[in-house]
């Protein structure tokens, strides 16, 4: 019996009659349909049984069956599979209890389907707006089926976030909705005492784009990787593999062995290009330009390789369900190596200054300190988990594309703090740069693109993790008709990291607030993927599509 | 005919002040791989600055702090031996009034930054007191270590004890110190922590535009300027040809190199927190205590 069966069996054996159904079309996925009303007990026994939350994912099935339904998912890393809790509540009174009093993990999944879909959970901690706009109609949940994609409620005056209350003795610094530090528009209500942080709110989803509805509703599948490119503008590709790699599991559409291997090239070049922007933010936010101007010039090379390979710079465009668009010419083949060759020469010089400088190690080691414990708690991942002891790598645990046949090590340290982030990324650099290699040595030869020649069948599930270069990305589909997905739901990997840094903050200094909120390497418009644009006051005026392609055409 | 020599302070002052500037951030533009703005940026944006709109705060102070700023700077200059000269001004002043106007200058700023009421700029504001008051002390030494070897504190003997008396261990002493402390007089990385763009947007600065902000720079550009000229001229007198001119050129030559220093150290370090950089300071007051009680043994 191997271990997703005992983890069925041990469900059975404890909640009977709270398990209605289950299956499994892969070895590597398991799906359980519970009751909701025991969501909690059996989403702690998941944990208990080794398994680290992923997400939730509210879904509207009131058209099909009058019901609302959640699914929460876990993966079991050392075993490499996923469980996923489905629960559903009727449409007419969608409540279900919340799991986030032990999972803190899942606080922002749940708050975000109270906006979209209405439900209610009973018990969270902190039920407050998390998605829609503050001005947002309380009555009007925007991913039901009936809301249509492109609708704008009319604006409502004297809205605002309500923050937290400030503790005792504490004065609140805003930072943000803009804030150089942060190159994306959020807001941190940082509560500090004297330079000491004590507490701090976040409200972010300002840059609502309503990806997911859009893609719910307008598009087709083939269109929608283009889209998930644009997610993210430093790990498109991570979004598109996903998209593909999900809607490829639930239709089972082979992909040919060679656009595995290029998809694998394609993250792994991302990857340096991030971990390389990353450490130049870093310095950034330190007050180290030097680092900051040094590791862009290195980036260079990457952007230049990315051009060369795809056309594009950033963005490439590569990746579709069924395979990828553009093929590796020998010719580009040895341009990698010797690009790859560079980067890493230049890359030692860069690590060795850093370990060298202790100026530096002052600024990061100690600083944004979360114990093992926490971390595991709030379900971290990528560099920010690694950094902190925990050994996860989804291209390891739950391999896809190419990794099952490459060699690689994840590096991991126990330092807890800033400077285990900034190591672990540094040391994945060789880590890519070899994985580059080996794939350019070893991939075979072959088509890259299976073409989509049948419908696929609506209302299967899939769902996908693709490590990008903050950590992991999952993206879940349900297949529907009209050839576009029922329902698609991104998490990226700044929405579980960015929900802990609260807990990161507390009791460091505010000169450390940078580098700390920096150390997740957040991506928050990644985050803000969801909803409907919404105009932000009643007396801006709109502009059209025309206007704003004219302007960014650099005319005035 | 003193006088004259005054005139020539301030307009040397006013005049080369930006230029070393831009040899900093030059010189930083090189070490990161980057082209770098001229050499004569800082007049430009200076002037720029002073054809912007000019947004204050409805209050007297806002108004008064970087008046009294560049007053207070160009005070002190006006003091200065440049040239080995000393000026007609020299004799009615000492030392303390030296130290007295310099924290008058770091004063304004703090009048400024609380007058504008913004959240960063408090902050900032207690950052740049916490600052000047763990610095003045260095400075002072440096004057009171002179001051001790030729028992005056006449600006003229203290400054040129070291010229007149030669170096001993203190001066040595002393003069490390002073290297030590030279980021955190001029502001610079890693002890620019009152402005601190990415965490606190400039701090004390952030309320202030146009002229007003123009007149701050121009003071922290000649404050820079006082700072490695004063070095210059207490710790490396022996250049000294007796032919003004020539003494100014070989002077502004010198202070060139030690922004040269400040522009090396400042594109190699990462900022420091405030609680660190207390910590260092706290090491460098009682090390030049110490540079104090050696030159009272004459040591």
């Amino acid at each position: 019996m191997n271990s997703l069966d005992k983890v069925l069996k041990a469900l059975q054996d404890k909640f009977g009659a709270g398990i209605t159904g289950h299956a499994s079309p892969l070895p590597t996925r398991l799906f359980i349909n519970i009751k909701a009303e025991m969501v909690r007990e059996i989403s702690n026994e998941v944990v208990t049984l080794g398994g680290r939350y992923l997400v939730g994912i509210g879904h509207d099935n009131i058209a099909r069956d009058g019901n609302i339904g959640m699914i929460h998912t876990f993966g079991f890393d050392k075993d490499n599979f996923i469980v996923h809790l489905n629960a559903a509540v009727p449409g007419s009174n969608p409540v279900m209890p919340s799991i986030t009093p032990d999972i803190p993990g899942a606080g922002w999944s749940e708050r975000e389907y109270q906006d979209l879909l209405g439900m209610k959970f009973e018990g969270h901690p902190k039920p407050k707006r998390l998605v829609v706009a503050d001005d947002w109609p309380a009555d009007i949940f925007p991913m039901r089926k009936e809301v249509p994609y492109n609708m704008v409620p009319p604006a409502a005056e004297d809205v605002a976030y309500q923050l937290d209350e400030c503790p005792e003795g504490c004065s609140i610094i805003p930072v943000g909705p803009f804030h150089t530090a942060l190159h994306e528009p959020e807001h941190f209500a940082v509560y500090v005492d004297g330079e000491t942080i004590k507490g701090c709110d976040y409200r972010g989803f300002m840059t609502h784009r309503g990806i997911e509805k859009l893609c719910e509703s307008q598009v087709s599948y083939n269109e929608v990787p283009f889209i998930a490119e644009r997610i993210c503008g430093i790990c498109g590709s991570v979004h598109a593999t996903a998209y593909s790699q999900a809607v490829e599991m639930a239709g089972g559409i082979p992909v040919p062995k060679r656009a595995e291997y290029i998809r694998s090239l394609l993250l792994e070049i991302e990857r340096l290009h991030s971990h390389l922007l990353w450490l130049g933010v870093a310095g950034h936010l330190i007050g180290f330009d030097t680092v900051f101007m040094q590791s862009w010039r290195v980036r260079e090379n990457i952007m230049w390789l990315s051009e060369r390979i795809t056309g594009n710079r950033k963005t490439y465009g590569m990746v579709i369900v069924g395979g990828v668009r553009r093929d590796i010419t020998p010719v580009i083949g040895e341009d990698i190596l010797k690009v790859c060759a560079k980067v890493e020469e230049e890359v030692k010089i860069i690590h060795k200054s850093i370990t060298g400088d202790t100026a530096l190690h002052k600024r990061t080691k100690g600083v944004g300190y979360l114990s093992k414990e926490e971390a595991i708690k709030w379900s971290l991942v990528g560099p920010v988990a690694r950094a902190r002891g925990i050994d996860i790598d989804v291209r390891r645990d739950h391999p896809y594309a190419a990794y099952s046949e490459l060699q690689f090590n994840v590096p991991v340290v126990d330092t807890c703090d800033v400077w285990g982030t900034l190591v672990v990324r540094l040391l994945e650099i060789y880590e890519s740069i070899s994985l580059i290699r080996q794939i350019i040595a070893k991939m075979p030869k072959g088509e890259i693109l299976t073409e989509l020649s049948e419908e696929i069948p609506s209302l299967k599930h899939g769902i996908s993790v693709v490590e990008a270069p903050r950590g992991e990305s999952v993206h879940f589909v349900i297949t529907g008709e009209e050839n576009r997905p029922d329902r698609w739901r991104v998490r990226a990997p700044t929405y579980p990291n960015l929900q802990a840094i609260p807990a990161m903050l507390l009791n460091d200094q505010f000169a450390d607030f940078p580098i700390i909120v920096g150390s997740i390497d957040p991506c928050f418009s990644c985050t803000d993927r969801v909803e409907v644009v919404s105009v932000t006051s009643g007396k801006k005026r709109i502009m059209s599509k025309s206007e704003i392609e004219f302007i960014s055409r650099g005319n005035r | 005919m003193d006088i004259v020599y005054i005139v020539v302070n301030i307009v040397i002052f006013l005049a080369f002040a930006p230029l070393f500037e831009g040899i900093v951030r030059k010189l930083t533009a090189k070490v990161q791989s980057r082209q770098g703005p001229p050499i004569i940026q800082p007049y430009y944006d200076i002037i720029k600055l002073l054809g912007k709109e000019n947004f204050i705060v409805d209050n007297w102070a806002f108004t008064l702090a970087p008046l009294m700023s560049f007053a207070a700077i160009i005070s002190v200059i006006c003091f200065v031996p440049l040239g080995y000269k000393a000026n007609f001004l020299t004799q009615y002043a000492d030392v303390i009034t030296i130290i007295y106007l310099l924290t008058l200058g770091g004063v304004s700023i703090l009048l400024g930054a609380l007058s504008s009421k913004n959240t960063f700029a408090m902050m900032g504001a207690s950052r740049e007191m916490v600052t000047m008051i763990m610095v003045e002390p260095v400075l002072a030494m440096t004057f009171f270590v002179g001051a001790v070897k030729v028992k005056s504190l006449g600006i003229d003997s203290t400054i040129f004890s070291v010229m007149n008396t030669g170096y001993s261990w203190a001066v040595v002493l002393m003069m490390a110190l002073y290297l030590m402390a030279l980021q955190a007089f001029v502001g610079k990385q890693p002890f620019d922590i009152a402005e601190a763009e990415q965490e606190i947007l400039e701090g004390p600065f952030i309320e202030y535009s146009g002229p007003n902000y123009a007149l701050f720079k121009y003071s922290m550009m000649l404050k820079q300027m006082f700072y490695a000229s004063l070095f210059v001229m207490v710790f490396v007198p022996f250049l000294y040809t007796g032919v003004y001119a020539l003494d100014i050129v070989i002077q502004l030559c010198e202070i060139a190199l030690v922004y040269v220093l400040i522009a090396l150290v400042g594109a190699t370090n990462p900022r420091l927190r405030i609680d660190q950089a207390v910590k260092y300071y706290a090491v460098l007051i009682v090390l030049a205590l110490s540079a104090v009680g050696l030159s009272v043994y004459g040591i």
